[in-house]
C-alpha cells in the first residue's frame, strides 16, 4: 500500500511541485493550504509523513509541528520542514518542536525524495 | 510638504491662519501620501498576481508535457517489444534513442521544478516588502498626527520633517517582521535531519 504525505503549503503552485514531485514516486499526496487545513486533514487521515512550509496565513507550519505532536497518532510521525527560512534561530524553534528535518527551497525532486525514503523508512 | 513652510517673522493672527493652512495641507499630503502608499502596495500585489499566474500555468504545462513524456516513454517500451522479435536492428536502435530522448526530457522536468519555485520566494519577497511600505505609511502618518511642527509653528525646519522620517523609518524597521527569503539565486536549498 502507498503510503500518504500531508504536503502543507499556501503556494498553490509548490503544492502542485511537491504532489507531482511524490505522486510520480509512488506516494499518495493529500494537499493542505494552510496549518489549520492540515490539522483538520491529519485528523480525518492515516499520514505516514508530513512536508510543511512555515510562513502560511490563519496557522504557521510551527504552531501546526506543535499541536501535531500533542496528538497520538503524530508523536512519531515524521514532519519534515519546506520553507524559504534558514535562520539558525527558526531551525532551533523547529526542532525544539518536534521537527524531523529541515528542508530550505528551492527544493530538488531528487533530493526531496531521498530525504523522504530515509525518515519514512 | 506643508511643514516646510517656515512662519517666521509673522503675527500672531497671521501664525493662527498659517497653521490652520499647515493642518488643512497636513491632513491633504496626509490623503495624498496614503493614496500613493496604496497605488505601490497595489502595483506590488499586480506583480504577485502575474507571476503566481505565470508560475502556477507554467506548473500545469509541464506536468502535462511529464505526462506526455510518460506515455511516449510506454509506447516506446511496447514498440521495442513488438520488434525485437524481428531482430531489425535500425529499428531497435532507433528506439534506443528514443528513450535517451526521453530519459534526458524526465531530468530537464525535475530542473524546472527546482527553477519553479521562485514563483513561491517571489510571493514571499513581495508580500514582506508590502508589509514594508504599510509599515512605513502608518508610522509617517502617526508621527504627522502627533504633529510635532503644530507645536513649533514658524519654527518648522527640513530638519524637523527629516528627523520625522527618519523616525518613522526606524519605527517600521523595528515592529517590521523579519525578511523570509534569504536566497539571492534558485540553487538548491540545504537539507538537515535532526
Amino acid at each position: 500500500m502507498a503510503k500518504t504525505i500531508l504536503a502543507v503549503d499556501d503556494s498553490a503552485s509548490i503544492r502542485q511541485m511537491v504532489a507531482f514531485t511524490l505522486k510520480g514516486a509512488g506516494y499518495e499526496v493529500i494537499q493542505a493550504v494552510d496549518g489549520q487545513d492540515a490539522l483538520d486533514k491529519a485528523n480525518y487521515h492515516q499520514v505516514n509523513l508530513v512536508l510543511t512550509d512555515i510562513n502560511m496565513p490563519r496557522m504557521d507550519g510551527l504552531k501546526l509541528l506543535e499541536l501535531l505532536r500533542k496528538l497520538a497518532h503524530y508523536k512519531n510521525i515524521p514532519i519534515l520542514i519546506l520553507t524559504t527560512e534558514s535562520g539558525d534561530e527558526i531551525k532551533a524553534k523547529g526542532r525544539a518542536a518536534g521537527a524531523t528535518g529541515w528542508l530550505v527551497k528551492p527544493f530538488d525532486p531528487k533530493r526531496l525524495l531521498e530525504v523522504i525514503g530515509k525518515v519514512i523508512g | 510638504m506643508a511643514e516646510l513652510r517656515a512662519a517666521e517673522g509673522k503675527s500672531d493672527s497671521q501664525v493662527t491662519h498659517q497653521s490652520a493652512l499647515m493642518e488643512r495641507d497636513g491632513v491633504l499630503c496626509n490623503a495624498e501620501a496614503d493614496e500613493y502608499f496604496m497605488s505601490i502596495k497595489e502595483e506590488l500585489n499586480q506583480v504577485d498576481r502575474l507571476v503566481s499566474d505565470a508560475v502556477n500555468n507554467l506548473v500545469i504545462n509541464f506536468g502535462y508535457i511529464s505526462n506526455l513524456t510518460k506515455s511516449h516513454h510506454e509506447m516506446v517500451l511496447a514498440i521495442e517489444k513488438m520488434a525485437a522479435p524481428e531482430g531489425s536492428k535500425p529499428i531497435l536502435e532507433l528506439l534506443e534513442k528514443q528513450m535517451v530522448i526521453a530519459d534526458k526530457i524526465e531530468q530537464e522536468l525535475e530542473m524546472a521544478v527546482t527553477s519553479l519555485q521562485f514563483g513561491d520566494l517571489v510571493t514571499q519577497l513581495l508580500a514582506h516588502t508590502t508589509r514594508q511600505v504599510e509599515a512605513l505609511n502608518i508610522e509617517l502618518q502617526r508621527i504627522e498626527r502627533q504633529g510635532s511642527w503644530k507645536e513649533n509653528a514658524g519654527k518648522n525646519t527640513l530638519g524637523t520633517i527629516h528627523e520625522g522620517i527618519s523616525k518613522a523609518v526606524n519605527m517600521a524597521k523595528t515592529k517590521g517582521k523579519r525578511k523570509p527569503v534569504v536566497q539571492q539565486g534558485m540553487q538548491m536549498g540545504d537539507i538537515e535531519l535532526f
